[in-house]
């Protein structure tokens, strides 16, 4: 089974509790990145997004493109999940926005070269598609000088992970030479990890510029998050559990 | 006593044992890079380098410096340390070469404003001086679309010393937003940064980021640098790794 077909499989099964989170993520007034829900006003991630094309990346419920849309984007949120896209487009109705949900993988996007100002991910492709495949696809959606921001787990993190359910703790117990797909035990899904220095070809490779790495440390405090393979506030102010890669495709 | 100084003490100390520990590994008849001497022929950092206006940041001995003139680059070495000097200047002597040597902390280089194409170091100033003076002087010293190259350690080199033990680990230690002024008892002050820290200190001097070189030796890598257990570990995370980037147009 390809990867795009396990992990589709795996987020129809994830589904249901992303949809129970949807309301409350869709009704946030602030755009928050990640788990630590770090305001994008603290990273200063994302250009000024008012009438932008933008594009959603393994959208999921499309809470980031809901975002994106009440700053003035017009947003095109992509995922491979219907399941996923269903609860995106129960939330449109509830919320009163409306924009294209389109099922797709980000791999290869039924979408015109240079149509959008903005590529974005979190938690999405960046995680869940094969970087060698999805940059290239984003390279060409993007106009000349359009924005590619997309959020990952930490690449440490990674290496001191023991399975999907476990969150890190400080040995190192994988090699980064090689880094690449992801297999956890126990799990029906596959994710892909890249090494910074490989990120950084594969990104110039392909015409972008790198502009950015925001490492994101956890606040001191806060809410916590629900997912038991990440890690805690402790771990996550001492060593990255997000990293957000920005870059922009040379003109 | 400031870092600078407390370095260069270090270094006026240390550098006949060192030119004399390593003399041999790093004593080639062609340029090679780092802990495990790869050479450049193969990494193909710094590209022709004939007839170009070349800066060693931390040139030790000028091993490199006098190789880079043997194919026709004009090179200036920089150290901070007079002892050093004093083998560069034997060195020179010994290949029959002239070229300047300054005697200067790489944070603040006696030299005018865009006058390099390439500024480099190999495990040089960039280890021992603080990236957030010594880039920006970097960025004055090259003509725009110079080359900076430099390769040194790595955060996972520092996040992974267990300096009690003496010893690197597959474990964390050091933490990574921490990270950027590493004083060690009896030892000179060194640099690291996080990798966004880097990338954001670049742009912010107008360099473009081309490439991160993480090196992984080849099985059978020597060095005088490293025990063969650090070169085992050095196989599976980067221990040492080379920027490149781009002063812009």
């Amino acid at each position: 089974m390809s990867h795009v077909d396990r992990n589709r499989e795996a987020w129809t099964e994830f589904a249901p509790e992303f949809a129970e989170c949807a309301p409350r993520a869709w009704g946030r007034d602030e755009f928050e990145w990640g788990v630590w829900n770090v305001p994008e006003s603290e990273l200063g991630a994302l250009p000024d997004v008012a009438g932008m094309d933008t594009v959603e990346l393994g959208c999921g419920t499309a809470y980031i493109s809901a975002w994106l849309a009440r700053r003035g984007a017009r947003p095109v949120g992509i995922d491979i999940t219907p399941a996923q896209l269903e609860t995106a487009g129960r939330m449109q109705a509830e919320f009163g926005l409306d924009f294209p949900l389109l099922e797709a993988s980000a791999e290869d996007v039924p979408l015109p070269d240079e149509s959008f100002d903005l590529a974005i991910s979190e938690y999405g492709a960046s995680i869940w598609a094969d970087p060698y495949r999805w940059i290239p696809e984003a390279a060409r959606l993007l106009r000349p000088g359009g924005h590619l921001v997309f959020l990952v787990n930490g690449t440490i993190m990674i290496l001191c992970s023991a399975d999907e359910e476990l969150p890190p703790g400080r040995e190192l117990l994988r090699p980064y030479f090689g880094m690449h797909r992801f297999e956890w035990d126990g799990t029906g899904g596959i994710e892909f990890h890249l090494g910074y220095g490989e990120w950084i070809s594969l990104l110039r490779e392909n015409g972008f510029a790198v502009e950015n790495l925001i490492e994101i440390q956890a606040p001191p405090e806060g809410e916590s998050h629900r997912f038991p393979g990440l890690p805690d506030r402790e771990w996550a102010r001492r060593w990255p559990s997000e990293e957000i890669w920005v870059a922009r495709k040379r003109s | 006593m400031s870092d600078f100084e407390q370095n260069r003490a270090f270094w006026d100390r240390h550098s006949d044992e060192y030119q004399q520990t390593h003399r041999e590994h790093i004593g080639r008849s062609e340029p090679r890079w780092g802990m495990w001497q790869l050479p450049e022929s193969e990494l193909q950092v710094l590209g022709d380098v004939a007839g170009k206006d070349i800066l060693e940041l931390g040139c030790g001995a000028a091993q490199w410096s006098i190789l880079l003139a043997g194919l026709g680059a004009r090179p200036v070495g920089v150290d901070n340390s007079e002892r050093q000097l004093e083998h560069a200047r034997d060195a020179l002597a010994a290949a029959g070469l002239d070229f300047p040597l300054v005697h200067a902390p790489a944070e603040t280089v006696p030299l005018p404003d865009a006058s390099f194409d390439i500024v480099f170091a190999d495990h040089g100033a960039n280890r021992f001086a603080d990236p957030y003076a010594w880039v920006p002087e970097a960025a004055r010293l090259l003509r725009p679309g110079g080359l900076l190259a430099f390769s040194g350690s790595t955060p996972f080199e520092a996040m992974c010393w267990n300096e009690p033990a003496d010893r690197m680990e597959p474990e964390l230690h050091l933490d990574y937003f921490a990270m950027h002024r590493i004083e060690e008892s009896d030892g000179p002050v060194q640099f690291e940064l996080p990798y966004g820290e880097w990338i954001r200190l670049f742009r912010a001097n107008r360099f473009e980021i081309e490439d991160l070189r993480e090196i992984q030796p080849p099985p059978a890598a020597e060095s005088t640098y490293r025990t063969a257990e650090e070169t085992e570990w050095a196989r599976k995370w980067p221990m040492e790794q080379i920027w490149i980037v781009r002063k812009e147009r």
